[in-house]
């Protein structure tokens, strides 16, 4: 089993130092809740995971690598998918975006469609197909950005707010297929504000505070 | 000759099939399509790594690039003049009054536009785009081919731009080509030289077929964007 882990991550913006984290351990197969007021890092702190944005310094280790943020690693950019808040959707079709991760890994085209049907099945997304992503209302986009997600098999999944300024059907339908989204090794950090989020079975929650991680609880707690 | 017997006459000329004319229309095309091949992988290029890397000098490039969008054509045909002439850096190559010599010219005047416009377009896209080609594990190639299918119909504006800006430039393609009948005479050229006879029919004939060229492109390109708004 493949452990993320960071050490010593130093993050700044200007005068303010936005994230001072010692050690933080991602075990895999786990789910993770990270929480903070607005403004406390949490979007930063998933994008460095990433490797969209770089920290000022720090180390990351994941298996047996060893590695810094200059340049992130290829090997890691496979595992490691990233959803944004508002997920951005190519001016394609559904199923393209949906293509996407799986072409930029050279997947042959017959086992491509073949994942691409699955990941449409599982995201219900069978009536949207022909509708352009950019007509897609927020919580569809949603749908759209975890099949793309899914459909890659991530190791570390890393999902910022799914369920902000969605609607309360659009903000179930993405509860319930959060819930299925992982493989039983993937690992899962969710930031976010969402009790029904924080409160997920298996759910550990890492509450972001002045730049550092408290000491991780159940969700209960 | 009054403007309405002149547009009678060019109409006539055009739908005779003169071969003259045809030939100008023919020459002044296969040029601008050269040079506009040539230059727009070129400018595109440029413009998306000047748009996406960070290095010195960066700035005061971006400065240049947009400078020379207001470049004097004929002072861009002095230069490449210079350069080609008997005497020049190129002049053993002997391209001076060719259309080799009108396509580097017509190449050097789209570059800025193409370089402009497609670092604007990569600058004002979505910057979650890229993002999230990059988190998709995309390779850089990749992500540029990404960035510049979703900022596709901003780099058709800059071919558009482009394409205007060197199908009718008369500057550099006069000093250039030397406006040698059936050799490098074209639209612009010949309709000066046509006009300086008092041959308006020739020219009022030759300026139709520069419109209709400019309005199929700018129809064709408000066509797809409008068909990507559906």
């Amino acid at each position: 089993m493949s452990t993320l882990t960071v050490n010593t991550l130093r993050k700044s913006f200007g005068q303010r130092r936005l994230l001072s984290i010692e050690t933080l351990s991602l075990v895999a197969g786990k789910s993770y809740a990270l929480t903070g007021e607005n403004g406390s890092g949490k979007s930063t702190l998933l994008r460095i995971l990433a490797g969209i944005e770089a920290p000022d310094s720090g180390r990351g280790h994941y298996g047996a690598a060893s590695f810094d943020w200059q340049p992130y690693p290829d090997s890691l950019r496979r595992e490691v998918i990233y959803v944004h808040q508002q997920p951005y959707l190519f001016h394609t079709s559904v199923a393209d975006n949906i293509a996407y991760g799986l072409r930029a890994r050279g997947v042959g085209p017959g086992q491509r469609e073949r994942l691409i049907a699955a990941a449409i099945a599982w995201a219900r997304l069978e009536r949207l197909l022909t509708t352009p992503p950019q007509k897609l209302s927020g919580g569809e986009r949603q749908r759209v950005a975890l099949a793309r997600a899914w459909v890659l098999s991530p190791k570390v999944l890393l999902l910022d707010e799914p369920t902000a300024n969605l609607d309360a059907e659009s903000r179930q339908q993405t509860i319930d297929l959060l819930q299925g989204l992982c493989a039983p090794q993937c690992t899962t950090v969710v930031a976010c504000h969402d009790r029904d989020l924080i409160a997920m079975p298996g759910m550990q929650r890492l509450h972001l505070v002045g730049g550092r991680i408290e000491q991780p609880s159940t969700a209960a707690e | 000759m009054s403007l309405l017997d002149a547009t009678q006459a060019a109409l006539r000329l055009l739908l005779s099939g003169d071969p003259d004319l045809w030939g100008i229309v023919g020459v002044s095309l296969s040029v601008t399509l050269r040079a506009m091949l040539i230059a727009m992988p070129v400018g595109i290029s440029l413009g998306y790594l000047l748009a996406t890397l960070r290095f010195p000098g960066r700035r005061p490039l971006i400065v240049i690039v947009q400078g020379l969008l207001a470049s004097p054509t004929v002072v861009v045909g002095l230069l490449l003049y210079l350069l080609l002439s008997r005497q020049g850096v190129f002049g053993q190559l002997q391209l001076l009054f060719s259309q080799t010599a009108m396509v580097i010219g017509q190449v050097v005047i789209a570059l800025p536009v193409l370089i402009a416009f497609s670092l604007s377009a990569i600058q004002g896209a979505d910057p979650r785009a890229r993002e999230t080609a990059v988190a998709l594990g995309a390779s850089p190639p990749r992500v540029a081919w990404t960035m510049l299918i979703e900022v596709r119909f901003a780099l058709m504006a800059a071919v558009c731009n482009a394409f205007g800006r060197v199908v009718s430039e008369i500057g550099c393609s006069l000093m250039v080509g030397g406006n040698i009948a059936g050799v490098t005479r074209n639209i612009p050229t010949a309709i000066a030289l046509e006009t300086s006879k008092g041959d308006f029919a020739q020219g009022i004939a030759l300026g139709i077929v520069l419109m209709v060229v400019a309005l199929g492109i700018n129809t064709a390109f408000a066509f797809f964007q409008g068909e990507s708004q559906r």
